[in-house]
C-alpha cells in the first residue's frame, strides 16, 4: 500500500460573528456536527441564519432544513430587517425547504435521505437542521435515534459539510446526542434582579480550543454581537507587550512636577476623589496634549460629549477642534443597561483602532454598575489594564469616592491598587474655616515622586497645583489641622520622650 | 367544480391554502415537494397549479419545467409563490403564469386564482360551477 503521505487538516469554517470565531479560535470545523442549544426565545434560529447568511457572503452553499410545523416564510420575515439579511442569496446560495411532513411520512429514514440529497443537490459546505428535538421524539428507540446521529455525522464529514443541529435542548442530564456531536453552543438568558443578560457558552468543542466560560451577548438589528469575556479573551495580550520606561505628561505642568515627571507611560492609574472635585476635569486636560501622532480617546459614562465640549471650552481647550483634527474621540456610553464585556471591548477597539497613546475612563462606578457580578471587576481590570498597557495606551481611570468629606480613603474593590502602576488622591478638606481641594500622589510604581500633601485649585487655566501643605496634619481625614503638641505625661508609658 | 393542486413543502401553508381554497368551492389536491407533484398531476389533471419555488427534492421551477415539456400539462396555469422576491427568482423559473410573494393575504390569492381560471379555463373543468 502505498501512503501519500498527506495529513487531513480539519479547515476552519468561521461563522462570520467576529466574537464567536474569537471563541472559537477561529470558528467551526469543516465536516462537524454542532448542536445549538437553547429554550425558545435564547436567539438560536437568529444565530444559525446569522451564520447561514455570513457563510454565503463568504463563498459558501447553504441548506437550512425545517422539521418544525411552522413557517420558514414567517422566519424570513423576522430576519428581513436584519443587516446581514441579503435577499439575493435566496435561493441560489441558500435554500430553505421543510422536512416536517418527509419526518411524518418517512420517518428518520426519509429525513437522512432528504439531508443527503439537499447537501448534494445544493453542493452545501453549511447545513441547518431546525427542529432536531423532534427527530429524538420520532425515533422509535434511542437506539435508533443514536443512529440517526451517527448517519448524519458520517454524511457530514463524507460530503465536508459543516451541520448545526438546533435545539431547545435535551431534558436529560447526558444526552447521547451530546456525547456524539463535535461540539455544543450553549445559549441562554439569565435574569439579574430585573435584567436579563443574554450568554453564550461552549459546552464542548472537539479538535479545538476554546474560550471557556459564558460570554454576553445582545441581539440587535447586526444580529448576534458576541462579546468574549474579557479576563477569557485577553488572559495573555494579543500582542506583545515591548515595554520601556518613559515619563508622559499629564497636561498638568504643576502636576507633572509632582509626579516626577509625568505619569509612567504605557501604565494604568487610578484618579480617586469625591465627586465634583475635579476628576474629569483632569480628564479634560490629560487629552489636550493629543495630536494626530499621539491620539487620545476620552471613554465616558457619564458626561454627554456636548457637556464635556463646553465645559473644556471653558478651560481654554479646544475640544471639538482636537476631535476634528483626529487627535481625540470621545466615546460615551450613557449608562443604561450595558454589558461590562462589551464596555471592555469597545474600549480595546477604540484605542487598536486609531493607535490611542491617552485613554480616559470616567469611570469606574459606572463599569462596576454594568457588572452582573460585581466580584469579576478586579479580574476585570486586571486583563483589560494588560491588554490597553501592550496596545501601548496610558489609561487614566477615574473612581468616585463614597464620602464627600470624612476619613474613608479606601479604594472601590480591594485588590485594585495592586494592579494600577499609579495612584493619585483627590480630597476636600476643611481648613482656615474654608472647603479645600488636596492633592497626593499615594503611588507611583518603581519610581520616585513627590509624596507631600498639595493645595489645588481649578481655575480658567484648569487644575493648578500649589505648594506643600505645611503645618497641618489629617487632611485626608478631611478634617485638617495643626499639628498637637503633646505633653510628654499624656503619653502611654514607654512612649515617652521629648516632644 | 375545479381543481387546483398545492404543491409546497411547509405543511402550515397547505393546511392554510387547503381551508381557504375549499371554502371558495374549489377541489384541492396536495403534494410536498415537485416530484409529487408530478405523480399528482398524473392521477389528476387539475385546472391549476399553486406551487412554492423551495422544495425538496424537486423545485417549484424544474417541476413546472416539466410540465410545460409535456403536452399533456402544458396549458395548465402555474401561480408560483415564495418567501424570496420575484426579482430574485425569476431568472431561474419559466413558464408560471403569476407570482405570489409570501406571506401574503387569502384574499389575493383567491383573487388571482380566479382571474387566472376566468382567462384561461383548465381542461377539465366544468365551468359552470366555477367559483368567481
Amino acid at each position: 500500500m502505498t501512503s501519500h503521505g498527506n495529513t487531513l487538516k480539519l479547515e476552519r469554517v468561521p461563522t462570520g460573528i467576529a466574537g464567536l470565531d474569537r471563541i472559537l479560535c477561529g470558528g467551526l470545523l469543516s465536516g462537524g456536527v454542532y448542536i445549538i442549544e437553547g429554550v425558545p426565545g435564547t436567539g438560536k434560529t437568529i444565530l444559525a441564519n446569522q451564520i447561514c447568511f455570513n457563510h454565503v457572503a463568504s463563498g459558501g452553499h447553504v441548506a437550512f432544513v425545517t422539521l418544525l410545523a411552522e413557517s420558514h416564510t414567517r422566519m424570513l420575515q423576522h430576519l428581513q430587517p436584519m443587516t446581514f439579511y441579503k435577499e439575493e442569496a435566496i435561493p441560489e446560495r441558500l435554500y430553505y425547504v421543510s422536512g416536517f411532513r418527509v419526518l411524518e411520512n418517512e420517518g428518520l429514514k426519509g429525513v437522512i435521505d432528504l439531508l443527503r440529497r439537499e447537501i448534494k443537490g445544493h453542493q452545501a459546505s453549511l447545513l441547518v437542521l431546525d427542529g432536531f428535538a423532534t427527530t429524538e421524539e420520532s425515533a422509535s428507540s434511542p437506539r435508533e435515534f443514536k443512529k440517526f446521529v451517527h448517519e448524519v455525522q458520517s454524511h457530514a464529514a463524507a460530503m465536508e459539510c459543516t451541520v448545526l443541529l438546533l435545539t431547545n435542548g435535551s431534558e436529560r442530564e447526558i444526552s447521547p446526542e451530546y456525547t456524539m456531536v463535535d461540539g455544543v453552543i450553549h445559549l441562554e438568558n439569565t435574569l439579574f434582579e430585573h435584567r436579563t443578560e443574554r450568554t453564550l457558552q461552549i459546552g464542548k468543542f472537539r479538535g479545538s480550543d476554546f474560550l471557556p466560560g459564558r460570554h454576553p451577548f445582545r441581539i440587535t438589528g447586526r444580529g448576534h454581537e458576541i462579546f468574549p469575556r474579557v479576563e477569557a479573551a485577553f488572559a495573555v495580550p494579543t500582542v506583545r507587550d515591548d515595554y520601556s520606561p518613559r515619563r508622559q505628561s499629564t497636561g498638568i505642568a504643576s502636576l507633572d512636577e509632582v509626579l516626577g515627571g509625568g505619569l509612567l507611560a504605557e501604565t494604568s492609574n487610578g484618579l480617586y476623589g469625591p465627586t465634583g472635585i475635579g476628576k474629569t476635569t483632569f480628564g479634560l486636560q490629560y487629552l489636550a496634549p493629543c495630536s494626530e501622532r499621539e491620539p487620545g480617546t476620552f471613554f465616558g459614562l457619564f458626561e454627554s460629549p456636548e457637556r464635556l465640549r463646553a465645559r473644556a471650552a471653558t478651560l481654554g481647550i479646544d475640544l471639538r477642534g482636537l476631535e476634528r483634527r483626529g487627535a481625540v474621540e470621545l466615546i460615551w456610553c450613557p449608562q443604561g443597561e450595558h454589558i461590562l464585556d462589551e464596555l471592555g471591548h469597545r474600549m480595546v477597539d477604540a484605542v487598536r483602532r486609531r493607535g490611542v497613546k491617552r485613554l480616559f475612563i470616567d469611570g469606574y462606578g459606572a463599569l462596576v454598575e454594568s457588572a452582573t457580578d460585581p466580584g469579576r471587576m478586579t479580574r476585570f481590570i486586571s486583563t483589560l489594564g494588560n491588554e490597553l498597557r501592550a496596545l501601548k495606551a496610558t489609561v487614566v481611570i477615574s473612581m468616585e469616592s463614597r464620602n464627600i468629606m470624612g476619613s474613608a480613603a479606601e479604594l472601590p474593590e480591594k485588590g485594585l491598587s495592586s494592579l494600577l502602576e499609579g495612584l493619585i488622591l483627590m480630597r476636600y478638606t476643611e481648613l482656615d474655616g474654608r472647603i479645600q481641594r488636596v492633592v497626593s500622589v499615594t503611588k507611583i510604581r518603581d519610581s520616585g515622586f513627590d509624596p507631600s500633601l498639595r493645595r489645588f485649585e481649578i481655575t480658567s487655566g484648569g487644575i493648578q497645583i500649589g505648594g506643600a501643605l505645611h503645618g497641618v496634619e489629617a487632611a485626608l481625614s478631611g478634617f485638617a489641622r495643626e499639628p498637637r503638641v503633646v505633653a510628654a505625661e499624656d503619653l502611654p508609658p514607654g512612649k515617652r520622650r521629648e516632644v | 367544480m375545479r381543481t387546483v393542486l398545492v404543491v409546497d413543502d411547509e405543511f402550515g401553508t397547505v393546511e392554510v391554502l387547503v381551508a381557504a381554497l375549499e371554502d371558495e368551492g374549489y377541489r384541492v389536491l396536495t403534494a410536498a415537494n415537485g416530484r409529487r407533484g408530478l405523480e399528482r398531476l398524473e392521477e389528476n389533471k387539475p385546472d391549476l397549479v399553486i406551487s412554492d419555488f423551495m422544495m425538496p427534492l424537486m423545485d417549484g421551477p424544474t417541476m413546472v419545467a416539466a410540465m410545460r415539456a409535456d403536452p399533456a400539462f402544458r396549458g395548465v396555469p402555474v401561480i408560483m409563490m415564495s418567501a424570496a422576491p420575484e426579482d430574485a427568482l425569476r431568472k431561474h423559473m419559466d413558464g408560471y403564469d403569476a407570482f405570489l410573494r409570501k406571506p401574503f393575504r387569502i384574499p389575493a390569492l383567491l383573487q388571482a386564482v380566479a382571474a387566472i381560471l376566468a382567462r384561461a379555463p383548465g381542461p377539465t373543468s366544468e365551468r359552470p360551477d366555477a367559483p368567481v
